[in-house]
């Protein structure tokens, strides 16, 4: 049985992405889960750069997040695939009680420790474990829109850590947006990647990346692609030439439970969707 | 291929805690870059990156092509001998960083994130968004900023020269 949850923002979201934190405690209220944001959240040293360059601070500053979602008695609930990867990998190395020593050595100077308990789930898991009947149930509206799920990598991958299925063609996020009736469209296998990692640093790179992947579900008949990770989100709605409008998993949800584009903020995405 | 002693990777478990790394079992059959978006896009090759770390042929001080990689783990999930490609970049990029070559984007990430506990500002922008959608205002607190502070200065992020 799983206990309650905390929420873990993250830094994009809640800085430059609020809509999509407006529409994910929107979703969160109907399905009645309980949002409280955990105390004392910091960024979670995203894997692509931070954690690139100092792999123990980031065990650290991972472990402190988990140490104060456990004092309080609650799991971690993410609403990114960054936060997520890098707060679940944490979790499974801490698993270890060696390496749990190591990084309570260090936290013990901030008045901390860290007992090996915390869970970490992503949104869409959180979702999935409320049941498909309940989903369907708040369904007020259905999205007439061919529809690409991307669910980016690092929502799938390492796949062993994370608990991911059939790896090569995971269907979650897929599943999750058909009980909303969304007409999800086929994908070629292995899930791919925006190119986000290379945003400010790879330029070029990156928007190729970007638009390999775009090319792709505009190939498959794709109307809208609907993400579950805010760097995918800004690489979908900010950089994409193809103009493909771009959905979070929660504005999904959301609007189909009935909330309304002006007050999920709708207007803030700079790619224009159909409604 | 002539394998190396001097494998920079092997010379950094000794002292950086990558020692469950598994380098050596690399065959070189390159399903890795098979699978690389970056690869396909004319970036990283890591089949040739994991070469040149079994050779000891990588200029950490210097080298471009580990900063090209989006860190998406499509190599380590395709590997078939458990090498696990991408946490050997971020092993390499760990070193690098030490040495200086790291790209200005994430040293200021770092500098940011050290600063303010987080890897995004809040501007003028995120608060008048965040007022719109009534959402209450950001706040990491100075008490969270110093035991980041604290962290920083215990690990590799407190030598790497991104402390203002």
């Amino acid at each position: 049985m799983s206990r309650e949850h905390c929420l873990f923002r993250g830094c994009l979201i809640p800085t430059r992405l609020p809509f999509l934190e407006k529409a994910s405690i929107a979703v969160l209220d109907k399905l009645g889960i309980d949002h409280e944001p955990l105390p004392g959240a910091t960024c979670c040293m995203e894997p692509i750069g931070l954690r690139s360059m100092a792999m123990d601070t980031w065990l650290a500053v991972t472990g402190r997040m988990l140490a104060l979602a456990e004092r309080d008695g609650r799991d971690i609930l993410t609403l990114c695939n960054g936060c997520f990867v890098s707060l679940k990998e944490a979790a499974h190395i801490l698993s270890d009680s060696e390496a749990r020593e190591r990084v309570n050595l260090i936290l013990s100077d901030i008045g901390l420790e860290y007992g090996g308990g915390c869970q970490v789930r992503h949104l869409l898991e959180v979702i999935r474990d409320q049941g498909r009947s309940k989903v369907v149930d708040l369904t007020e509206r259905t999205l007439n829109a061919k529809m690409a799920v991307h669910p980016g990598c690092h929502l799938v991958r390492p796949s062993q850590i994370l608990g991911v299925e059939r790896p090569f063609r995971p269907q979650l996020l897929a599943e999750v947006a058909t009980w909303v009736g969304a007409d999800v469209i086929q994908t070629q296998d292995w899930p791919r990647c925006c190119g986000g990692g290379l945003s400010g640093v790879e330029e070029e790179l990156s928007k190729e990346i970007l638009a390999d992947t775009v090319q792709e579900f505009r190939g498959g008949g794709a109307e809208l692609i609907l993400i579950p990770c805010p760097f995918c989100f800004v690489q979908f709605d900010l950089k994409q030439r193809e103009g493909l409008p771009v959905l979070y998993l929660a504005e999904l949800l959301a609007w189909s439970f009935g909330a309304s584009s002006e007050e999920l903020g709708f207007k803030n995405h700079r790619t224009r969707l159909p409604f | 291929m002539q394998r190396s002693n001097l494998d920079p990777l092997l010379q950094a478990s000794l002292r950086e805690g990558f020692d469950d790394l598994q380098l050596w079992r690399c065959q070189q059959c390159g399903q890795c870059s098979a699978v690389c978006p970056s690869y396909k896009n004319g970036g990283i090759n890591p089949r040739e990156v994991m070469e040149r770390a079994l050779t000891a042929s990588i200029d950490l001080e210097k080298d471009r092509s580990i900063w090209q990689c989006t860190m998406c783990n499509a190599c380590s999930e395709r590997c078939q001998l458990d090498v696990d490609p991408a946490r050997v970049i971020t092993a390499l990029r760990n070193l690098a960083t030490e040495k200086g070559n790291v790209p200005a984007h994430f040293l200021s990430e770092a500098r940011l994130f050290v600063s303010s506990g987080m890897a995004f500002p809040v501007t003028g922008l995120t608060k008048k968004l965040r007022a719109e959608l009534k959402l209450e205002e950001l706040d990491v607190g100075e008490d969270t900023i110093d035991e980041i502070r604290i962290i920083a200065s215990e690990t590799r992020m407190g030598r790497v020269g991104i402390e203002p």
